[in-house]
């Protein structure tokens, strides 16, 4: 019996051998068509964003913001709320968003690729689920305490209208103050201050625009009444591709305050916001002194922020 | 074995070739103009007019000031393709009004572009079979990028058309004298038509020496040393001024009368001579380097002759070109995240992208391909490799490093990396007819093990051809026009690779994905700003009525009604200008392909 079955059994696995590269092809092409068939189901339509925007919009409250997950999924901005700030850029799963004591993630998980490591590894730590996750097609809106939000008691941009700027020269020179020409401060040797959106490391941020002084004078920038606070906050960061430009100077930026002296140094080819926290600081003026070698492709985006507790 | 095709394989090539083209034409329309097109359009009209100079005042047109004028615009690409654009759109568009603009130049680029499957039928026909060059040829174009590609009045195309030429017929010739010239030929024309076409002597040199060494007589074996030692005396200069001069330096330095240009002369003089002493002593061995010296005979006076800026200052002017492309600036590139901006470059980078945007079931049979002939070109020179998978032999090898070759010098560290896939296009058509080899095996194979008739198994291997090349059909489908942002299955698909942090697109072509919108929603005499989209692309738009006329185009997001902005890693402060500028987040319109971000168009309020 054992005799009869062994040339047909090797027969069998001959034939499957032979035609293996065929069922091969076979199964990759299958393989690779139904992926392309599943994939629009990763989709929502412009109803689940509707949806969304309208639950956002009767359950949001100021301060919120919405998350995107994975973060380059921003046709979701067609349909937000446009006073909800709505934040996906490169990298944002580690964005502290210390203003928003509450996050709204929006997420697709049906979209191929994911980076789900990178969401828990980075964004959940200190967050915590407010409400049950709710569904809109591929689409899940899930509410966020955000734990790293702190309360902002003062914020540069804000006061920018009473900020006293002016160019320092070298010590003994008398300051050379600058001119307010409409929403921007206009200093000699080349250098100005306004409010404005720019990107560090592909986040958009609105921020003190500072282009520093050339002939190596110093940015001075005081405010003389600032309130007290638990800490100051300074992040300075220079913007777009100049971050990367190689063989620049750093930039030097020191702020003197009620809590002392901080000093913050932007280095050569650092991409990204450097930062650093004063402890707790009494009533009183601020004044934030920088320079740079290289002001031309030093362009400074600046955040200094007077924090509280959490809000 | 003959290596001529058989008659109904020419037809069945010029019918792949005639459909090709067609299918181009028929699909070219939606196909935006990305960057430097437009520039070679303009390039090509101009080039053209000359031509209508020459014609008309011929001692005014060959003067060096107007020939510098007439071609000094964009002189860092030679002229038989932006000829060939101007030609045809002076026919077909301004005289005889068959085509709109943009199709009268990109006519000769389908053309070339369908040279491809042609030869990939003829070549993979005679190789293996009918059924392993139709594949070949079919597999090559339902790649959406290749696809994209091949409808552009651009050179990346048709330096892989022109490569994949010059080699088949260098193989053509190492059998048939006859095609020695034509070989000549088409290096001459392939030199003109990209720098790419520069290696290919590199690449070719060791096959006809090698396989005239092998059939030379021992006289013949004596001359062919000679040559050595003539090419080594030549390298042994070009060091000497390495040392001496630099790299910049050796190229800055070279004039008419400079070393540089005695050992180049000497080089070719010495080498023609051998070789003629040759053909006299040792026809066998001749026959095999004669496609070679074909090349280098023909092929500069090619070059030269086709290019009128080379005329008058032929040794400054091509010692700039080499120059240029040398030392040529690096455009930022994202990559996993990463922002390439400058090398190193990561090695891995070409295999890794040519993996991402290749339809999965052709990286099947290209990957597998790839790695049989390798390991039976390795068994040339190992014998138990050898005796296990069998061995390679000269067409081979021929294949294999032809299939390498472009991958790998783009994948040095120093080499600019921007450009998507189509800087080592010249490789694609032989992954393509190695992938072509594995489709025929495996077809075979299954009418073997089905016991087919011979219709039977032409009918299988119809149905398994069709259900391979599927998936890569409807992916070419799907994301056409906006080929620079297809990526494959493995990648995840579009919105997979923007996970993953891949370039989203590049060349600004996909802005036609939001013209209609602009056109419908702009008031009359509008300022428009295309991001990325330079004011030749921008007339261009317009004068093939993709864009209305009366728009106007801006600067940049501070003097704009609308911004229409290109998502780049790269230039996000771009799109956030625009935020700054307009007063809002909030886009009015986009290109969202699969989901992703590709054009985001917004609108400053009141307008």
């Amino acid at each position: 019996m054992v005799k009869r079955r062994l040339p047909r059994v090797n027969e069998t696995a001959h034939r499957l051998r032979t035609a293996a590269p065929a069922l091969a092809m076979v199964l990759v092409a299958l393989l690779g068509l139904g992926f392309q068939l599943q994939l629009p189901r990763a989709f929502p339509s412009d109803a689940d964003y509707r949806e969304v925007a309208a639950a956002l919009a009767s359950a949001g409250a100021p301060g919120d913001v919405v998350f995107l997950h994975p973060w380059w999924t921003e046709r979701a901005r067609l349909f937000m709320p446009p006073d909800l700030p709505v934040v996906g850029y490169l990298g944002h799963t580690s964005d502290d968003l210390l203003e928003h004591p509450r996050i709204w993630v929006l997420s697709n998980e049906r979209l191929p690729r994911t980076p789900e490591a990178d969401f828990r590894r980075n964004f959940l730590p200190d967050r915590t689920p407010m409400g049950a996750p709710r569904q809109f097609g591929p689409l899940t809106l899930t509410p966020y305490r955000n734990g790293r939000a702190r309360r902002v008691v003062l914020s540069a941009i804000d006061a920018f209208d009473r900020l006293q700027v002016s160019v320092e020269g070298p010590a003994g020179t008398p300051a050379q103050p600058c001119q307010r020409t409409g929403s921007r401060v206009q200093c000699p040797f080349d250098a100005s201050v306004e409010v404005a959106w720019h990107e560090v490391l592909f986040q958009p941020v609105r921020c003190l625009f500072v282009l520093p002084p050339s002939a190596g004078r110093t940015l001075s920038l005081a405010l003389p009444d600032a309130p007290a606070a638990d800490a100051l906050m300074l992040e300075a960061g220079i913007t777009w591709e100049h971050a990367w430009v190689p063989d620049r100077a750093p930039v030097d930026l020191r702020l003197e305050s009620p809590a002392g002296v901080l000093h913050l140094r932007v280095p050569a080819g650092h991409e990204g916001f450097v930062r650093s926290e004063t402890p707790a600081a009494a009533a009183g003026s601020w004044t934030l002194r920088l320079s740079t070698a290289n002001p031309h492709d030093r362009q400074l985006c600046l955040r200094l922020r007077a924090l509280g507790g959490p809000p | 074995m003959s290596r001529a095709p058989a008659p109904l394989d020419r037809r069945i090539a010029l019918g792949l070739g005639v459909v090709t083209f067609v299918v181009l034409w028929t699909t070219e329309r939606p196909v935006g103009f990305v960057r430097d097109e437009s520039v070679y359009f303009y390039a090509a009209e101009q080039f053209s007019r000359w031509w209508a100079l020459l014609f008309q005042r011929p001692a005014v047109a060959l003067s060096d000031s107007v020939i510098t004028q007439a071609f000094d615009f964009n002189h860092e690409h030679p002229m038989l393709m932006k000829s060939l654009f101007g030609w045809s759109h002076t026919l077909f568009h301004q005289m005889l009004h068959l085509v709109r603009p943009a199709a009268g130049f990109r006519l000769p680029a389908f053309a070339v572009a369908a040279l491809i499957p042609a030869i990939l039928h003829l070549w993979g026909s005679v190789l293996w079979s009918r059924r392993a060059g139709l594949f070949a040829a079919l597999s090559f174009f339902v790649v959406p990028r290749q696809f994209f590609h091949a409808h552009l009045s651009a050179f990346d195309m048709p330096v892989a058309a022109m490569w994949l030429l010059v080699v088949y017929l260098f193989w053509r010739a190492e059998e048939d004298l006859r095609f020695a010239p034509w070989t000549g030929v088409a290096f001459g024309l392939a030199l003109a038509t990209k720098h790419n076409a520069f290696f290919l002597p590199l690449v070719l040199t060791p096959f006809g020496v090698l396989a005239a060494w092998r059939s030379a007589s021992a006289d013949g074996r004596q001359l062919l040393v000679r040559m050595g030692q003539v090419a080594v005396a030549f390298l042994a200069l070009l060091a000497l001024l390495l040392v001496v001069k630099g790299r910049s330096g050796l190229v800055q330095s070279w004039q008419v009368l400079s070393p540089q240009t005695f050992g180049v002369v000497a080089l070719v003089v010495a080498l023609s001579t051998v070789a003629f002493r040759l053909r006299r002593r040792d026809p066998a061995a001749f026959l095999r380097l004669a496609p070679l010296v074909a090349m280098g005979l023909i092929g500069p006076v090619i070059f030269y002759v086709h290019w009128p800026y080379l005329w008058h200052h032929p040794v400054e002017r091509l010692a700039w070109y080499f120059d240029f492309h040398a030392t040529h600036v690096h455009y930022a590139w994202t990559y996993f995240g990463n922002v390439l901006r400058a090398p190193p470059f990561p090695m891995g980078y070409v295999f890794v992208v040519t993996a991402m945007t290749l339809p999965v079931s052709l990286l099947l049979p290209m990957g597998v391909g790839l790695l049989r002939t390798g390991v039976r070109n390795l068994g040339d020179l190992v014998p138990a490799l050898g005796r296990r998978f069998g061995r390679g032999g000269p067409t081979e090898w021929l294949l294999g490093v032809n299939a390498l070759f472009s991958i790998l010098l783009i994948s040095h560290p120093e080499v600019p990396h921007f450009g998507g896939v189509k800087h080592w296009f010249p490789s694609m058509p032989f992954l393509a007819l190695l992938a072509g080899r594995e489709f025929d095996r495996a077809a075979a194979g299954l009418s073997s093990a089905l016991s087919l008739t011979a219709r039977r198994g032409t009918a299988v291997s119809i149905a398994l051809g069709a259900i391979v090349l599927l998936p890569a059909f409807t992916l070419t489908v799907h994301v056409h026009p906006y080929g620079t942002s297809a990526y494959g299955e493995l990648a995840g698909g579009i919105p997979g690779a923007a996970s993953l942090g891949f370039q989203r697109q590049f060349w600004s072509n996909n802005v036609t994905g939001v013209l209609p919108w602009i056109d419908a929603n702009s008031r009359t005499g509008a300022r428009v700003w295309l991001h990325e989209v330079n004011g030749l692309s921008f007339r261009d738009y317009q004068r093939n009525d993709m864009l209305r006329k009366d728009v106007i185009p801006a600067n940049g997001p501070e003097d704009a009604d609308l911004a229409a902005v290109q998502y780049h890693q790269e230039f996000r402060e771009q799109e956030i200008l625009v935020w700054q500028a307009f007063g809002t987040w909030v886009p009015a319109t986009g290109l969202y392909l699969d989901e992703t971000p590709q054009v985001v168009v917004y609108r400053r309020s009141g307008r």
